[in-house]
């Protein structure tokens, strides 16, 4: 009997397992999809909301591509249970699904604060693509909007925002921008950068109600003014979709504790993405990376190992970019980690930053910050990149870097980096273009 | 497959390449739109042309969200313009820098091989740059350790 594989989300990286389990057996096993959307990229959702692209370029897979991949699909349908010694999943409409092996890639969800008036109309979330269609809705050129939190998600859709031509109030309880993304000195960087651009911001103040005012929202704080928004953006943060685990007996911490094929406490059970804890490649600790890229890896790792391959993950690399305003901002892996020597450069007149950590002679994080028509900027995000993830030793370059944060190419060059690189890949072997179904590639 | 092979040594650092990739890939001679860039090395007596090694991971082509990176019948990986969303997510995820990102189109590109026929190659006088069948490799490591003992000596480029 082949074997049955249940992939239970249909995000990047149950839709990356999927894909390559049909690489590896060429549709010789039954794989049953439950997902409470039909699939598409969230990653893109700001470029549907700025309307530089059709919603129907969101999709990564149409009902066509999944039944030309032979998968069984329960789409709209939530996981309600799992029981993980009987190898059945439980759906919300009561039907039961029985499973040889399966994949927990349920993502994450928007949060927002428990105070009065979060929930009142004209207050969305930006995660979903329902909530991406709300928010598109109720943007108009003029519009006041007021985003409420400064971190990655809320930078992601800042320049949308802008395009429309609506006018943006950022508010973050936090002392500065992006906590979580970069360190202080980039932080005030960047924000000096955005008010230049026309971003009002404020930062330190804690919001604590929301009111409607005749068709719009009134903002009020702790201290300070009140803000009046047309529409309210609550970017306060995802929490990963566990609850409906509980009493599965798998082991669980901030998310589902995974070894390194992937494998959470019942052998059969995987985890990908958003809710899986599983390895830092940099400093091998267990922890929830909820970025695309983890997800990617972690689908794709648990989809060979479902196949029958026996992959290995070598651990998530921390890392995020954001363009806001023509200004990149990306960080790696332990970027913010205070014990770590670090060397930083400052180029206020070009807006440039760089943080460089250290571990010995070898990279462990980075932040850097430039102009993205600084052809540098984007080479040297993916040399940086490189150098965290290879962790090749960079002896007496360690020095120069020291003293020229800004000159990594010939560092990177020159410590055989890319012969460190070149052998390297996620599955143990080339990887394939990405089959796409024809009607979302029109 | 075919690749680019480079050979750091027979580089003169006349740029030729970085003209004939940007009018290839833009239609207009302009350096900074070319994907192969040509640093110098040891103070401007020596010079090297870096370019994406088309690697097996293919880094930028599983990062994409939407598949817009695909392999080409030369064996490239190329950006499909109208899938593109200019995300970025393909420049941090490809550890090369050999990833580029246009502001004005808001579009990733990178080298494609020029279907088969790469401009740089051809433009090359010294055959510094050659398009052959071989296994890629890390074309410049050795020369750039070469190139640069007196740069790490005296401590500043």
């Amino acid at each position: 009997m082949p074997a049955r594989h249940l992939i239970i989300g249909a995000g990047t990286a149950g839709l990356n397992a999927i894909r390559t389990i049909r690489e590896e057996d060429g549709g010789a096993s039954e794989i049953t999809l439950v997902a409470a959307e039909r699939p598409y990229s969230r990653m893109v959702l700001p470029y549907y909301l700025d309307r530089s692209i059709a919603e129907s370029h969101v999709f990564t897979a149409t009902a066509a591509t999944l039944a030309n991949w032979k998968v069984k699909t329960h789409i709209g349908k939530k996981a309600a249970s799992l029981n993980a010694q009987g190898n059945t999943l439980t759906l919300d409409d009561g039907a039961t699904i029985e499973y040889d092996d399966c994949l927990v890639a349920t993502g994450s969800r928007a949060i927002r604060p428990s105070i009065p008036g979060a929930d009142l109309p004209g207050v969305h979330s930006f995660w979903t693509l329902e909530q991406a269609r709300e928010v598109i809705a109720g943007i108009a050129p003029g519009s006041h909007v007021v985003m409420v939190g400064a971190g990655f998600i809320a930078f992601t859709i800042l320049n949308s925002i802008l395009s429309l031509g609506a006018k943006l109030t950022i508010v973050e309880i936090a002392p500065r921008i992006l906590p979580r993304m970069v360190d202080e000195r980039g932080a005030l960087l960047v924000d000096a950068w955005l008010r230049k651009h026309g971003v009002r911001i404020l930062t330190g103040v804690a919001l604590t109600r929301i009111e409607a005012a005749r068709g719009k929202r009134r903002l009020r704080f702790r201290k300070g003014e009140t803000l009046l928004a047309d529409l309210v953006i609550m970017a306060t943060g995802i929490k990963p979709n566990l609850d409906w685990l509980e009493g599965s007996g798998i082991r669980m911490n901030h998310g589902i504790l995974v070894d390194d094929h992937l494998r959470s406490s019942a052998p059969n059970v995987y985890a990908g993405g958003d809710v899986a804890e599983g390895k830092d490649g940099v400093t091998g600790a267990p922890v929830v990376h909820a970025i695309e890229p983890t997800a990617m890896e972690h689908g794709r790792v648990v989809g060979a190992n479902m196949a029958g391959r026996d992959v290995a993950y070598r651990g998530s690399l921390n890392m995020n970019i954001v363009e806001v305003c023509r200004l990149d901002v990306a960080s790696f892996g332990a970027w913010d980690d205070p014990n770590a020597e670090a060397f930083t450069g400052l180029r206020p007149e070009r807006s440039a930053y760089r943080k460089l950590c250290w571990s010995g002679d070898r990279l462990t994080g980075a932040i850097i910050i430039g102009q993205a028509a600084d052809v540098w900027t984007t080479n040297d995000v993916g040399m940086l990149k490189g150098l965290v993830h290879a962790g090749v030793r960079l002896g007496a370059w360690k020095e120069h870097l020291r003293r020229h944060p800004f000159d990594v190419k010939p560092a990177f060059i020159a410590s055989r980096t890319t012969e460190a690189l070149l052998p390297q890949t996620i599955l143990g072997r080339p990887s394939r273009t990405p089959e796409l179904p024809a009607t979302v590639i029109r | 497959m075919k690749v680019l092979k480079i050979v750091p040594q027979k580089c003169t650092g006349c740029l030729r390449c970085e003209l004939a990739c940007s009018y290839m890939q833009t239609g207009s001679f302009q350096p900074a739109k070319s994907v192969i860039r040509v640093s110098p090395y040891e103070g401007h007596t020596s010079y090297a042309p870096y370019t994406c090694t088309q690697c097996a991971e293919g880094w930028c082509m599983t990062a994409c969200p939407v598949g817009a990176i695909t392999i080409t019948p030369a064996g490239a990986k190329d950006v499909v313009d109208d899938r593109c969303v200019g995300c970025k997510l393909c420049t941090i995820a490809c550890p090369y820098g050999t990833i580029f990102y246009d502001p004005d189109t808001h579009k990733a590109f990178k080298c494609n091989l020029c279907g088969g026929a790469p401009a740089c190659a051809e433009a090359c006088p010294t055959a510094a740059i050659v398009y052959e069948e071989a296994e890629t490799c890390d074309w410049l490591a050795d020369f750039a350790v070469e190139r640069s003992t007196r740069l790490l000596a005296v401590g500043g480029p």
